[in-house]
């Protein structure tokens, strides 16, 4: 190993500050104007960061967010929604205070990115200069990546995996099944958002159809992994309270997905077809469009990024958090989301007003239902380490405890709902 | 690299470990109680402790004396508190670290 003087230290960290000032970063073109930075995407990442900006940096930046929409609802929680917990309603929050703190947000979609002339295009052809971008697209579904499956079939057998009008349409299916009716999930391949998630709304599926005190129901998971997350954890809480219900497959039990037919609402695999009176067709994944038609993702169709700031390794003008971004161990989680956008902005204001920086480290826990008053969680810490964000702590629910424990597990999931939401969207 | 620095730690003679020395010399490990390195700390605490009320599991930490916040972080750091997520949290946290965040938010009102 090569011994490091103290002097041939100060030599390196010399290079690497001199690598970093000249790299071709943009100023503001006038040094009077403010510099601005516009943020793609208001949801768990572009909120955060926006409204961490917009506070921080005390009117010393212009900030911009650009979303389409008027109304957001979370993926986050939206399987609480599904379960009858929470209405949908209250999963879904305004950008009334996020405007009020000076925030600048344009309700229209972006359509690309000129990152040559560093301007981002709106849907109506209107262009907004930047000297700072950050992209927070979320994810866009592969609908190709199931056979059968496609835009329209999702109508008939919905992923709900964007929250919206979709997790409605599932919610409605769910809620009209007969006893003796089978749903059939078609379970995504990593990386994907909310690693839990699929399996915790099989376990609202089965919550819904409990309460409703069918003895016939049966739920089918076609899995293309070999394992999940809090796979045992899961499964002992659906043995404990839906014992015989589901049926959870991976790829050596049902041999590989074959296709999906909306027309039938059949499931094929190489070992079984089935005819479901539901079916839940959760595909692969990639960044949203705009991050990938900009030349920000990769080959894997997801965005690298620097670990220590969340910028682009393509583009050092531009910022990619959340679901889009490639986070290292870090799971597709609007905790990460927000973790990130911190990082982000704290970054952005370093670069544009000289504020100062402290080292990027990260945090995320994801909560997840299996019963009424049965939840569990798994986190991290993470840090930049090894080339990417690094896991450097980590801590998942034990087997079998006590139940006022899990029903607590619940409580704080709740607080920390309402923590998050008021994070992102003040 | 997570720079738990220990303040009465004697640096070893090896240039190997200098080099750390040097690291957290300059770093925010060694700014004792610094008040915008809490600011960027908290921000990890508000994903879920900014809206707490009286009756939340998740309880409000601003405006607590700064020996209280210090003393319970160390507590979860050190596993004699129980919570899972907490310890997570503040497993991670130097010294330093907590007195910043120890002085943030003993100065600073929920938003």
């Amino acid at each position: 190993m090569t011994r490091l003087t103290r002097r041939s230290f100060t030599a390196l960290a010399g290079a690497s500050l001199g690598a970093i000032a000249t790299a071709p970063l943009a100023r503001p073109a006038l040094a009077q104007a403010k510099p601005k930075l516009v943020v793609i995407g208001g949801g768990p990442g572009g909120g955060t960061l926006a409204r961490y900006v917009q506070k921080d940096a005390a009117g010393a930046i212009e900030v911009t967010l650009v979303e389409p929409a008027t109304q957001f609802t979370t993926c986050f929680f939206s399987n609480i929604y599904v379960g009858g917990y929470r209405t949908f309603e209250s999963i879904t929050h305004g950008y009334d205070k996020v405007k009020r703190e000076g925030v600048n947000v344009i309700h229209e979609a972006a359509a690309s990115i000129d990152r040559a002339r560093r301007e981002v295009v709106l849907s109506g052809g209107r262009r907004l200069a930047y000297d700072r971008l950050a992209v927070a697209p979320g994810i866009d579904i592969k609908f190709d990546s199931v056979p059968g499956y496609s835009e329209q079939a999702a109508e008939v057998m919905p992923h709900a995996w964007k929250p919206g009008a979709q997790t409605r349409l599932l919610t409605a299916k769910l809620n009209a099944l007969k006893d003796g009716d089978q749903i059939v999930m078609v379970a995504p391949p990593n990386p994907y958002r909310c690693p839990p998630g699929p399996y915790e709304r099989v376990s609202m599926f089965a919550h819904v159809l409990k309460a409703k005190g069918f003895k016939n129901a049966r739920i089918v998971v076609i899995d293309p992994k070999p394992a999940f997350s809090k796979q045992k954890l899961f499964m002992q809480g659906w043995e404990k309270h839906y014992p015989g219900m589901i049926e959870w497959q991976d790829p050596k039990m049902h041999g590989g997905l074959k296709s999906v037919d909306a027309a039938t609402n059949t499931v094929k695999t190489d070992l079984a077809e089935y005819k479901a009176a539901l079916v839940n067709v959760i595909p692969a994944q990639m960044a949203g469009r705009i991050a990938r038609d900009s030349g920000l993702a990769n080959a894997s169709g997801f965005c690298p990024i620097d670990s220590a700031s969340m910028k682009s390794t393509i583009d050092a003008n531009v910022f990619v958090v959340g679901d889009a971004s490639i986070a290292g161990d870090m799971p597709k989680s609007a905790f990460s989301a927000n973790s990130q956008a911190k990082v982000a902005a704290m970054t952005i204001r370093g670069e544009l007003t000289n504020a100062r920086t402290f080292p990027a480290r990260y945090a995320n826990t994801c909560w997840s239902l299996i019963e009424t008053d049965d939840d569990i969680f798994v986190g991290g810490t993470y840090e930049p380490g090894d080339g990417k964000i690094k896991q450097v702590t980590s801590i998942i629910s034990q087997d079998n405890e006590p139940a006022d424990l899990r029903k607590r597990n619940y409580a704080a999931s709740v607080d920390w709902y309402t923590g998050i939401v008021v994070d992102i969207f003040g | 690299m997570s720079a738990r620095a220990r303040p009465h730690q004697a640096p070893a003679p090896t240039a190997g470990l200098a080099l750390t020395l040097v690291i957290c010399t300059v770093g925010p490990g060694s700014l004792a109680a610094d008040l915008e390195f809490g600011r960027y700390l908290a921000a990890e605490c508000m994903t879920c402790h900014r809206s707490a009320t009286a009756t939340s599991t998740i309880p409000n930490i601003f405006g607590l004396g700064r020996q209280h916040v210090a003393a319970v972080l160390m507590a979860y750091r050190d596993k004699t508190l129980p919570n899972a997520v907490m310890q997570n949290i503040a497993g991670r946290l130097s010294d330093e670290e907590i007195a910043s965040l120890a002085l943030y938010f003993s100065i600073t009102m929920k938003p």
